[in-house]
C-alpha cells in the first residue's frame, strides 16, 4: 500500500507543480476574478493513482544499494573465474604430484615461498594447487547440493501446496524426517555408501530437499488464499499468470536464500563428515581435506600455514554466499521496495 | 489439554518406531566386515555361519520383530570390534553422562548468553549493539562450525594454558569445549529473539500496553520479552539436541569420553553394531526433543489447548 | 494565561504541526490544528483514512512513531490531579509520559482483536492497569477489576476474570478494551475507530456503552471515526478533518443540519443512508492531496468541482457562522459568489438522517 502511495504522490506533484506555475500567472488577478469559479477538469483529478512499477528492476536496483554484497559477489565471482583458470596458469603444479627435489627427497612441509607460493603438506603436494582444486571441488559439492535440492524441493513443494491429496501423505513424510537430526541421517548414509562425491551431494540432498518443499507449500498456502489472488481468480486471471506475477515474487527472495544458504552448509558438512573419516580419499583434494590435514598439524606453530590458507578460503567463500544471499532475498522481498 | 497431549505423545511413540524401522533397514546395508574384528583372515564359511549365528541372514521383518523385542528389554546388542562381546548398553552407559552434563552446560550458557543478547538487540534496534550482535550472528552461521571450533581450541588452549586434550576433573578444561557448543545456540536464540521482539513490539496490544502508561522497562519485559519467548521456547529443546549433535565433533576434537566422540571412534573403526547403538539414540533423541518443544508450548500459550494454533508462526 | 479562567476546558491544542520523516522526505501529517475539548464532551473527528486523524490524537499521549516530531504548536492540558496546566507538547522524557498516559489519557483502539496481549488473562491486563494508576492491594484491585468488567457489560465478570482473549469473541474484546481504559481512570479517553472492525448490531451497543460510561465516569470522549453515520447519534461537537487540518468544526446540529465547507458537504452527499434508490451514490472524485509537498490554498479545491479561483492561491482562514460553529472556505468570505449547499443538506434537515 506504502508503494502505492508514494508512486501516486510522484505524479501528483508534477500535477501541483503544473499548478503552481498557472497560479503564478494569475499573480496578479483581481479580486472579482479571485473570487471567480476556477475550471474543473474531473480526468485532472483521477489522474493520480498511477504505477510503473516492475518487480525485477525494483529487486535489482534495491540489491545495487547494499554495496557490501555488490563487493562480495564480484571478488566471489573473481575468485570462482580464477579456480577454473588456476590449472591452465604457467608453472602450476599438479595438486596430487608429490614434488621431489635433484636427489630424489619430497620437498616436505615447505614453507610458503619464491618455489611455492603457499608451501607444501607433509608428503610434498603443493598446497596452492591443492588449495584451488580443494575449493572447486567444495564449491562444486555446493552448488550441486543447492541446485538439486532446490529442483526437488520446488517441484514437490508445489504439488504438496496444490494437490490437496498429496498434502496428507507428504506432511507425514515430513513429520518423520523431520524428527531425525540431519546430521545422523548425514553420518548414517556416509557410512552405508563408498566415500566419493557423489555419496557426498547424495547424502546431503537427502534431507535438505524437504525443508524447502515445506517453505515452498507453506508460501503457496498463505499467498494462494490471500484476498488479492482470490479477487485475481475472480477476474477470470490465469493460474500461471497469478503464479509468475504474484506467487513467483514471494517465493524467490526465500528460494534465493535457501540456496544461498545451502552452499556454506554444505561446505561446512563436507569439512565434517571429513573429519569423521567419511569424507573424500585424500587423491581428491577438497577443503575438507585441507583442513583435516591442516588440523593435524596445529600443534606445530610452524606448520600452520597449512591450517590457516585452507580456511581462508573457505571462510571467504561460506561468508559471501551468506551475506549475498541475505542481501538478495532482502532486494527481493516486496515489502523492502520503496 | 488431556486430549491433546495423549494425541501429541501417541504420534510421537508412532513416528519412533517408523523411524528406528527406517534407521534398522538402512543399517542392514551396512558393509558386512564390520561385524567381525578379524574380518580378512576368515573364510566364507566362517562369515556365513557369522552372520547366521547374529541373525542377520534372516527375513528383514523378522530381524525388525527382534529388534524391537530386543529394545522392550533394553538390549541394543553387542559391540564386535571397539569394545569385542560387551553389550553396547554398557559401553553407552559410562559415555552418555559426559554428553549429558556437557549439553545442560552448553544449554545453559547459550540461553544465559543468547536471550540477554537478543533482547537487548531488539531494544536498541539499528543501534550499537544491535550492529555488534549482528556482526557476531553473520559470522557464526557464515563460517562452518568445523572451522571455528578448531581456532577455538588452537588459540583457547594457548590463552587458558590448557592441554589439547581433555581432563574430565579439571573444570578450566570444560571451558572450550561448553563455549564451542554454546556459540551456535548463542547466535540462534540471539537472532531468533530480536527477531521475534521486533515483530511483537509492533502489535497493537503493545501500543495498548503503553497508552495504559506501562513504563518501557515493564512494556518490553512483562509483554514483549514474554511473548517473543514462546515461539522461541518451542525450538530450545530442539536447540539442545543440536547441541548434542554438535558434541560430536567436539568430543572427538577434545576427546572427551562421551557419545558422540565415541561415535566418531566407532565409524572409524567399523564397528557396525556400535554404529547401530549410538544412530539409533540420536534418532530418538530428535523425536523426544520435538516431543518436549511442543509440550512447553502446551504450557506457555494458552491458545494451543484448544487446539487451535494461532500462536504457531 | 486567560485559559485558567475557563475552567470547563480540558484540553487545548494550538497551531499543532507534526511532521514525519519518510524515506528522507517530510510528510506534512497534522497541518497548524487549533481545537479546544470541553470537559465531559464528546468530540468526534472525522475524516478519510491518511488524513491525520490517528496522528493528531496520539500526540496527546506521546505515541508517535519513531520518526514523527512535533515541529510547531502545543497542547495544553488542565485535567491533572493538582490542578496545574501540563504543557504536552513540551514533555520530551518517556518517564514524564508515563504520569500521563493512561492516568490522564487513555485509548482504545480500531482492532479489538489484536489490541489485547493473546497471552495473559483478560483480568490480568486488567488489573495491570488498576494497579498502576489506583494505589491498591491485589484483592482489592482484583474487586475493582470485576467491577469495571460489569460496567462494561461482561457477563459472569468472576469466570471471565482467568479467560483469555481468544476466548472472547470481536464484541467482548472490545468491551475489554474499554474496561482497561476506565481502569486507568483517566480524565479523556480516545476512541480510535472504536467499532470500524466489529459488526454493524455491535456497533450500536458500543456506542451505547460508552455514552453512559461518559456519565459514570465523568469523561471527556474523543471519538475518531470516518464514518459520520456513527458521529450522528453519539457526538457533542463535530471536528471534519482534511489533509491534516480540522476545515470546519462545530455542534453535531451545526454540521449536519448547517455544513458550509464543501468538503463537509461531499462528506453528507457520499453517506450511503441519503443515497437515492436506483441512482449512483455519490463519490468524491480523486484522491487526497499529497502530504509531501507544502499545500497551497485550500487543500481539497483541486477535488471541488465549484472551487473558486482563491482557493488555489491563499489557505482560507476561520469564519465564525456562529459562536459555536466556525469553517476553512472562502465561500464565507464575503465577496465569494453564492454557492448553494447541495440537495443532500436539505434532505438530511428534513429528517433524512438523524
Amino acid at each position: 500500500m506504502m508503494k502505492q502511495f508514494s508512486y501516486r504522490h510522484e505524479k501528483e506533484a508534477e500535477l501541483m507543480g503544473s499548478m503552481e506555475a498557472a497560479s503564478k500567472n494569475a499573480c496578479a488577478m483581481s479580486e472579482e476574478e479571485l473570487f471567480s469559479f476556477a475550471e474543473f477538469n474531473a480526468a485532472d483529478v483521477e489522474r493520480t493513482g498511477y504505477s510503473n512499477y516492475s518487480y525485477w528492476g525494483s529487486t535489482f536496483r534495491a540489491f545495487l544499494k547494499n554495496k557490501a554484497a555488490v563487493a562480495l559477489l564480484v571478488l566471489l565471482g573473481l575468485l570462482l573465474l580464477f579456480t577454473f583458470i588456476q590449472p591452465y596458469l604457467p608453472g602450476q603444479y599438479d595438486p596430487n604430484i608429490i614434488v621431489n627435489d635433484a636427489n630424489g627427497m619430497q620437498y616436505r612441509n615447505v614453507p610458503p615461498g619464491d618455489m611455492f607460493i603457499l608451501g607444501t603438506n607433509s608428503i610434498g603436494q603443493d598446497l596452492w594447487a591443492r588449495i584451488w582444486a580443494g575449493t572447486r571441488t567444495s564449491l562444486f559439492i555446493g552448488l550441486s547440493v543447492a541446485v538439486a535440492e532446490a529442483l526437488i524441493g520446488i517441484t514437490v513443494g508445489v504439488i504438496w501446496g496444490y494437490v490437496r491429496k498429496a498434502d496428507f501423505i507428504l506432511t507425514e513424510v515430513y513429520n518423520i524426517i523431520d524428527n531425525i537430526p540431519n546430521t545422523i541421517i548425514l553420518i548414517l548414509v556416509s557410512y552405508i555408501l563408498k566415500p566419493g562425491v557423489k555419496t557426498l551431494i547424495f547424502a546431503m540432498c537427502l534431507t535438505g530437499w524437504i525443508q524447502m518443499a515445506r517453505f515452498i507449500r507453506n508460501q503457496i498456502l498463505i499467498i494462494r488464499d490471500r484476498d488479492y489472488n482470490v479477487a485475481s481468480r475472480c477476474l477470470g486471471t490465469p493460474t500461471w499468470r497469478i503464479m509468475v506475477r504474484n506467487l513467483l515474487p514471494y517465493l524467490v527472495s526465500v528460494i534465493m536464500l535457501r540456496m544461498a544458504l545451502t552452499i556454506p552448509a554444505a561446505i561446512g558438512n563436507e569439512v565434517f563428515i571429513t573429519y569423521i573419516g567419511l569424507g573424500l580419499p585424500v587423491d581428491i583434494p577438497s577443503l575438507g581435506n585441507l583442513i583435516n590435514e591442516g588440523r593435524a598439524l596445529i600443534t606445530s606453530p610452524a606448520l600452520r600455514y597449512q591450517l590457516v590458507y585452507p580456511t581462508i578460503i573457505l571462510s571467504f567463500v561460506t561468508i559471501s554466499f551468506y551475506i549475498i544471499g541475505n542481501a538478495f532475498s532482502d532486494a527481493a522481498d516486496p515489502k523492502n521496495h520503496v | 489439554m488431556l486430549k491433546y497431549l495423549g494425541k501429541r505423545i501417541g504420534r510421537s511413540v508412532l513416528t519412533l518406531v517408523i523411524i528406528l524401522t527406517i534407521v534398522f533397514c538402512l543399517l542392514r546395508l551396512m558393509p558386512i566386515e564390520g561385524y567381525f574384528p578379524n574380518f580378512e583372515k576368515m573364510t566364507p564359511q566362517q562369515i556365513q555361519v557369522g552372520l547366521q549365528e547374529m541373525g542377520l541372514t534372516d527375513p528383514l521383518p523378522v530381524q525388525i520383530a527382534r529388534f524391537f523385542k530386543d529394545l522392550l528389554k533394553g538390549d541394543l546388542g553387542t559391540s564386535r570390534i571397539y569394545r569385542a562381546n560387551v553389550p553396547v548398553t554398557e559401553v553407552l552407559s559410562d559415555k552418555v553422562p559426559v554428553s549429558i552434563k556437557l549439553g545442560v552446560l552448553s544449554m545453559i550458557v547459550s540461553l544465559c548468553a543468547g536471550l540477554p543478547m537478543g533482547a537487548l538487540m531488539a531494544r536498541y534496534k539499528f543501534r550499537f549493539f544491535d550492529k555488534l550482535g549482528t556482526l557476531f550472528i553473520v559470522c557464526i552461521q557464515a563460517i562452518p562450525a568445523a572451522v571455528y571450533y578448531l581456532y577455538i581450541q588452537l588459540y583457547g588452549t594457548q590463552i587458558l594454558n590448557v592441554g589439547l586434550l581433555f581432563d574430565i576433573k579439571n573444570p578450566k578444561y570444560w571451558v572450550l569445549p561448553v563455549l564451542s557448543m554454546s556459540l551456535n545456540n548463542i547466535a540462534f536464540y540471539g537472532m531468533w529473539l530480536r527477531r521475534y521482539m521486533v515483530d511483537e513490539s509492533n502489535k497493537d496490544y503493545v501500543k495498548l500496553a503503553k497508552a495504559k502508561g506501562v513504563s518501557e522497562g515493564g512494556v518490553m519485559f512483562r509483554h514483549i520479552f514474554r511473548n517473543a519467548f514462546v515461539p522461541l521456547a518451542q525450538y530450545i529443546p530442539t536447540a539442545f539436541l543440536n547441541t548434542v549433535i554438535g558434541s560430536i565433533y567436539i568430543e572427538s576434537l577434545y576427546s572427551i569420553p562421551g557419545m558422540g566422540g565415541l561415535l566418531v571412534t566407532v565409524i572409524k573403526k567399523h564397528d557396525n553394531t556400535m554404529v547401530q547403538g549410538i544412530v539409533l539414540l540420536y534418532a530418538c533423541v530428535g523425536v523426544l526433543g520435538l516431543l518436549l518443544g511442543d509440550l512447553l508450548m502446551v504450557l506457555l500459550d494458552p491458545r494451543i489447548s484448544l487446539g487451535k494454533k494461532e500462536g504457531d508462526r | 494565561m486567560s485559559d485558567k479562567n475557563i475552567p470547563d476546558k480540558m484540553l487545548t491544542v494550538e497551531d499543532l504541526e507534526i511532521k514525519f520523516d519518510l524515506r528522507g522526505k517530510t510528510l506534512n501529517a497534522v497541518r497548524g490544528i487549533s481545537l479546544d475539548l470541553y470537559k465531559g464532551e464528546i468530540l468526534a473527528i472525522v475524516g478519510e483514512s491518511g488524513s491525520g486523524k490517528s496522528v493528531f490524537t496520539k500526540s496527546f499521549m506521546g505515541l508517535l512513531d519513531q520518526n514523527g516530531r512535533i515541529t510547531g504548536g502545543k497542547v495544553m492540558y488542565y485535567g491533572a490531579d493538582d490542578g496545574k496546566p501540563v504543557e504536552l507538547t513540551a514533555l520530551k522524557k518517556e518517564k514524564e509520559w508515563y504520569k500521563i498516559r493512561g492516568h490522564e489519557v487513555a485509548m482504545i483502539m480500531q482492532d479489538p482483536m489484536t489490541s489485547l496481549n493473546p497471552l495473559k488473562t483478560i483480568g490480568e491486563q486488567i488489573m495491570e492497569a488498576v494497579r498502576l494508576h489506583q494505589k491498591l492491594s491485589r484483592a482489592q484491585a482484583k474487586e475493582k477489576t470485576l467491577k469495571y468488567l460489569e460496567d462494561v457489560g461482561i457477563p459472569h465478570p468472576e469466570r471471565r476474570f482467568n479467560q483469555y482473549p481468544h476466548e472472547f469473541s470481536g464484541g467482548m474484546r472490545q468491551r475489554v478494551v474499554i474496561a482497561i481504559a476506565i481502569a486507568c481512570a483517566p480524565q479523556i479517553l480516545i476512541c480510535d475507530e472504536p467499532t470500524t472492525a466489529l459488526d454493524v448490531t455491535i456497533q450500536a451497543q458500543i456506542l451505547e456503552l460508552l455514552k453512559a460510561l461518559r456519565h459514570k465516569y465523568k469523561l471527556s470522549i474523543i471519538l475518531i471515526t470516518h464514518d459520520l453515520g456513527v458521529v450522528a447519534n453519539i457526538a457533542d461537537r463535530v471536528a471534519v478533518m482534511y489533509a491534516g487540518d480540522i476545515i470546519e468544526i462545530g455542534t453535531s446540529e451545526d454540521i449536519f443540519y448547517d455544513p458550509r465547507h464543501p468538503y463537509t458537504w461531499a462528506l453528507l452527499s457520499s453517506l450511503p443512508q441519503v443515497g437515492v434508490k436506483g441512482s449512483d451514490l455519490f463519490s468524491i472524485p480523486g484522491t487526497p492531496p499529497n502530504l509531501f509537498t507544502e499545500i497551497k490554498g485550500d487543500a481539497f479545491a483541486p477535488r471541488n468541482s465549484r472551487a473558486l479561483k482563491i482557493d488555489f492561491l491563499e489557505t482560507p482562514p476561520y469564519f465564525q457562522v456562529s459562536p459555536t460553529h466556525k469553517a476553512k472556505t472562502w465561500l464565507l468570505d464575503p465577496r465569494a459568489p453564492k454557492v448553494d449547499p447541495p440537495p443532500v443538506v436539505e434532505k438530511i434537515r428534513n429528517g433524512g438522517l438523524i
